[in-house]
């Protein structure tokens, strides 16, 4: 037990010494002691390994640890609640997602929180793409193809979802908005299960995040259709976009980005902002980050304020789309 | 009938148990009423004691049954959910425990413990009163609770059923002291770890609970408390390196 | 693919100083938190994910990989000597293990129990090496409609495993279904029966429930009058620490057929390794010749599920290492750690990743050694601890408890509602209800619904699928057999039953 306990203390003796090494000598006041950042997924999840990759820069930079804090439940929203009720002096911060931070407003109607009138944004951290999946014999060859055979056999055919709520039951709910159908969806309990029968072939398609997806394409026991982002992906570079492929419309990503408590004071969002700009620009987190099949955001999209817009513009997406679903 | 004496001691031991059931029919209403007293006090949110109780009474005297008489007349206006509880829960049970003023209970046992899980039965149908059912071919959220809730109801019956026909036991003995001072220990532990922290929360729980057993000796329950506690002290937060605050929280600031 | 020359490369893996240690470690802290009420593998693991960012993936996952199945062996020592179940897996441990104990055989229940995990767990090892590719078309073969079966099938078992009424047993699982509805809906996220609190959400956990109807209500009725007497006996009772040649020789059979169920049912993705020891349970107890001594200690009721949930553990792992998909919530964990490595698995795991593969699987069997060495001294020590007076060991359990289940969630909320399961369980056992089936329903319950469910949705509501498709038509005739079977005979020898009861 005192292994454990001499490989926590040597760790953390480790990062702290890091942190004291690279830490700047300005006489910065805001981070004096740790900061604590919720994230609101299992630990080893999309969500969770993006927000431990920039984190772990992140600390670096602002010269304290970032504690990492999963709090699990109704589909990130008990945590998100938890953070939006938080002190707002900086160091209770929150990774937050499309799924808590936008399609939880039209999905949730008794949701305990907003995601603008209860946050501060930050900083974007990363966007995942999200690609057209669909068992490995089913029939259609390209999107073109899917599209009209979708629209025809609406009645028959199965989509697959992690559970509602999830990145791949609301953007399945975007293109099924988008074709005008409505076909069964399967729930299914997490990613790990609907990709279990997606391979088995007992469900004909599903939209997912690339993560999960590229060891089994490459294995062939699942297809892609299209990628849902302007432009292909390198762990990918045989899957066409959605725009090339003839759907344009579809555009979906799973993004995450970090969120602090409304009222957080001007300084400190700049100073987090900062660091997190700081981090996106490393090589080993822009490496790391790559290797996930995540899309690293353009300096431009880096600033809290477009941070902001993105929010405005991701709710209003979604809101039409989820409303009626439920 | 021959033994007279006999008789008349079920019949009293009857009305207890028929009593005791029509307590059960109001039990939720009675949890809701205590649970608004908090109110008053701004703990929690919901309706103040006074709105609780001519809401629950007006359901039981005079809502429930004319939604029933409503409904012969063809009347399909929505419930409320206190009437629902009513109609659901209270009245059903009110009905058994009627019943159970003319009845021959063989084993108090199997009865009694049958008519309380159709109580939880029937409260569980009452809660899903207002899910969404059948859609087409695909279930809805409220299809499987009303499916298991219905069929409870039937088993509970039959175990109620078994305590008329057959002989059995009888209602086993209760202790209150054990069952009050864990619960007491559990409840306390639960309501401070967060401000008290872990060494004041787990020794005062400790003693509350060792406070359940006449056999305690208190000075080796001090002592063994206190020791407990040091252990849980290093145990959880630094070897398991679990989240949880160590002394109150007045003393960190 | 040479086998042999896999293995070889897993063991020059494996047998790495680093590896060697990081294995030892997660036999002991799998031990530790198996042992600990309450505390659960998915929570310890989503707590040291964190450490194991900073070693190397191969170690890492070798030591949660022995935090899993290390917690198969120490879940079933609270169960056998205080009934509390800390998993789903050892529910079935505590019936027979418990009365064992309390007929002072504590310590043979407890070293059958190290010894059976160990051959299932050696066993399983080898399969998943040999037999791990072919055996995945298993796995995708269950599609939602065996799923419903196979839990329709375990709900008998939940039956069987029952010792008194049939009708009672049958009311505890409905009851279970009941409590498992609790939460989300997972095809409109509706809420059901939450009554708006927030930690109801995600629906009641089974560790509040276990410790609430096992392991509180257990001390509440020690607590009543009259049973202080029982108490003193058992501590009395205490014999031989060690199995003697007859317990050796009739827990055989189960640890051979309990092994060869958990290998077969552990590879389902999805509720196969809970169903495994239940399985296995039901099985001894229609193979045994004098079934009533089933529930009253008997040592086949131990070892074989012991040896079907250890068995279990290793064969689970086969769906993450053939097709990159993890069965279950401790193994998407470990996807995660890999994932932050960099290491995606997928279909082509073993041969993009032979170092973590066959150095995880001969780990296992390091692990499982490890664990035996571990287990078997620590029986003379456990057996000590129910040597201690009862008025200093209750406070101590409801502490314990106290502190597992706050940490599964950090919510007040849940301890409490574990007090009040206490009071249902004390009410139950007063009632003569029986705990287990309970659980079993709970745990069955949202499996049960949720592959029902979807099954309907994919056949268009077309409930002959069940029929229709061979696998599950299987099942459902077995459970129908096995219903049967259970149900005549309690139907006729109630009375005698009723008898058989009263005299305890």
């Amino acid at each position: 037990m005192t292994f454990i306990r001499a490989l926590t203390g040597a760790c953390a003796a480790a990062l702290a010494s890091l942190g004291a090494l690279v830490a700047p000598a300005e006489a910065q006041t805001y981070p004096t002691r740790s900061i604590t950042m919720i994230v609101p997924f299992a630990a080893g999840g999309p969500t969770d390994v993006v927000a431990r990759i920039v984190t772990s820069h992140m600390a670096q930079t602002l010269g304290q640890s970032i504690i990492i804090e999963n709090v699990v439940g109704a589909g990130g929203t008990t945590a998100t609640t938890r953070a939006a009720r938080a002190a707002n002096d900086g160091y209770t911060l929150i990774t937050g997602h499309m799924g808590t931070h936008a399609a939880s407003v039209p999905l949730y109607p008794k949701l305990a929180y907003h995601p603008e009138k209860d946050f501060e944004p930050i900083a974007l951290l990363a966007g995942t793409p999200i690609l057209i999946l669909a068992r490995k014999d089913f029939p259609p060859k390209d999107l073109n193809e899917f599209v009209t055979y979708v629209k025809a056999n609406a009645e028959k055919v199965n989509a697959a979802h992690a559970g509602v709520g999830s990145v791949s039951h609301v953007s399945c709910e975007l293109l099924h908005s988008i074709l005008d159908i409505k076909p069964v969806g399967v729930p299914f309990n997490g990613t790990g299960p609907a990709m279990n029968a997606l391979v088995a072939g007992q469900v004909d398609y599903m939209c997912d995040q690339i993560v999960n997806a590229v060891p089994q394409i490459n294995a062939g026991t699942i297809k892609a259709y299209a990628i849902a982002t302007p432009e292909r992906n390198p762990s990918l570079p045989n899957v066409p976009t959605t725009a090339e492929a003839g759907l344009p419309k579809f555009q979906a990503q799973a993004w995450n980005a970090i969120f602090a408590p409304k009222g957080t004071s001007p300084a400190i969002v700049a100073s987090l902002n900062a660091a997190a700009v700081k981090a996106l620009d490393d090589e080993t987190v822009r490496k790391r980050l790559l290797e996930l099949g995540s899309v690293i955001p353009r300096p431009a999209e880096r600033t809290s304020e477009s941070l902001a817009t993105l929010v405005k513009g991701e709710i209003a997406k979604w809101t039409p789309v989820l409303k009626p679903a439920t | 009938m021959a033994d007279t004496m006999g008789h008349s001691a079920t019949a009293t031991r009857n009305t207890k148990v028929a009593l005791g059931f029509c307590l059960l029919a109001i039990a939720p209403q009675i949890f809701e009423l205590i649970w608004s007293i908090g109110t008053i006090f701004g703990w929690g949110t919901g309706r103040g004691p006074a709105a609780v109780v001519t809401g629950h009474a007006t359901a039981l005297l005079a809502g429930a049954p004319s939604a029933i008489f409503g409904s012969f007349g063809g009347g399909t206006k929505k419930m409320s959910s206190e009437v629902l509880l009513a109609l659901i829960y209270s009245y059903p049970l009110f009905a058994v425990a009627i019943l159970t003023l003319f009845m021959t209970i063989r084993s108090a046992q199997d009865y009694v413990g049958g008519v309380v899980l159709m109580a939880v039965a029937l409260f569980a149908l009452w809660a899903s009163s207002d899910l969404q059912g059948m859609r087409g071919f695909s279930f809805g959220a409220g299809t499987a609770p009303r499916m298991f809730g219905g069929l409870l109801v039937a088993l509970s019956a039959g175990i109620a059923l078994t305590g008329l026909l057959t002989n059995g036991p009888a209602m086993a003995h209760y202790s209150w002291r054990g069952p009050l001072f864990v619960v007491a220990a559990i409840l306390f532990f639960a309501l401070s770890i967060r401000s008290l922290g872990l060494v004041v929360t787990a020794f005062s729980s400790f003693m509350i609970a060792a406070t359940g057993s006449h056999e305690t000796r208190w000075l080796e329950a001090v002592i063994v408390g206190a020791c407990l506690t040091v252990g849980c002290a290093i145990l959880f937060p630094y070897v398991l390196g679990l989240p949880m605050p160590m002394y109150p929280r007045f003393l960190n600031q | 693919m040479d086998i042999f020359a896999n293995l070889a490369h897993g063991f020059a893996v494996a047998f790495s100083p680093i590896n060697l240690l990081m294995c030892l470690i997660g036999a002991l802290v799998g031990t530790l938190v198996g042992v600990l009420p309450g505390i659960g593998t998915i929570a310890t693991v989503a707590m040291l994910l964190p450490i194991t960012f900073g070693l190397p993936p191969v170690g890492a996952l070798i030591m949660l990989a022995g935090i899993y199945y290390g917690a198969q062996y120490g879940g079933s020592t609270t169960s056998i000597l205080v009934n509390i179940p800390g998993e789903a897996t050892s529910v079935v441990t505590a019936i027979d293990g418990h009365q064992m104990a309390k007929q002072g055989r504590a310590g043979p229940a407890l070293a059958i129990a190290a010894i059976g995990s160990f051959f299932a767990g050696c066993v399983a090892t080898v399969l998943i090496a040999i037999l791990g590719a072919p055996l995945t078309k298993l796995a995708l073969a269950f599609g939602p409609a065996e799923y419903f079966s196979l839990m329709v099938l375990g709900l008998i078992f939940a039956v069987v495993l029952a010792k008194g009424s049939v009708l009672k047993a049958i009311a505890m699982i409905v009851f279970g279904l009941l409590l498992s509805m609790v939460g989300s809906d997972i095809e409109t996220g509706a809420s059901r029966m939450a009554f708006n609190i927030p930690e109801l959400a995600d629906g009641l956990g089974f560790a509040t429930v276990a410790m609430g109807v096992f392991g509180f209500a257990e001390i509440i009725r020690n607590l009543d009058h009259g049973a202080e007497m029982n108490r003193d006996l058992v501590q009395q009772k205490i014999t031989g620490l060690m199995p003697t040649r007859k317990d050796l020789a009739d827990s055989t059979p189960p640890i051979l057929r309990g092994t060869v169920l958990g290998s077969i049912l552990g590879i389902l993705p999805g509720g196969g390794a809970v169903i495994a020891s239940f399985a296995a349970y039901t099985l001894e107890k229609k193979l045994a010749k004098n079934p009533s001594r089933f529930g009253r200690g008997a040592i086949e009721g131990v070892a074989g599920p012991e040896s079907a949930n250890n068995a279990a553990a290793q064969t689970s792992f086969i769906p993450l290492l053939t097709l990159g998909i993890p069965p279950n919530a401790v193994m998407a964990l470990m996807v995660g750690a890999m994932t932050i490595h960099g290491i995606v698995p997928g279909p082509q795991v073993m041969q993009k990743q032979p170092d973590l593969v066959w150095g995880m699987i001969a780990s296992m069997w390091i692990g499982n050694l490890m664990l035996i060495i571990i287990n078997l001294p620590l029986v003379g020590i456990w057996v000590r601890l129910l040597r201690v007076p009862y008025r200093l060991m209750f406070p101590s359990i409801v502490i314990f408890c106290a502190i597992g289940i706050y940490s599964v969630n950090n919510a007040p909320v849940d301890v409490i509602l574990a007090g009040v399961f206490g009071l249902v369980g004390y009410w139950l056992i007063k009632h003569d209800f029986e705990p287990a089936p309970l659980l079993l329903g709970m745990v069955l319950g949202p499996l049960m619904e949720e592959n029902l469910r979807r099954a309907l949705l994919i056949s268009r509501g077309d409930w002959s699928v069940f029929l229709t498709r061979p696998l599950s038509a299987v099942l459902l005739a077995v459970a129908a057999g096995l219903l049967v079977l259970t149900v005549l005979p309690t139907l006729r020898a109630k009375r005698d039953e009723v008898f058989t009861e009263s005299e305890n």
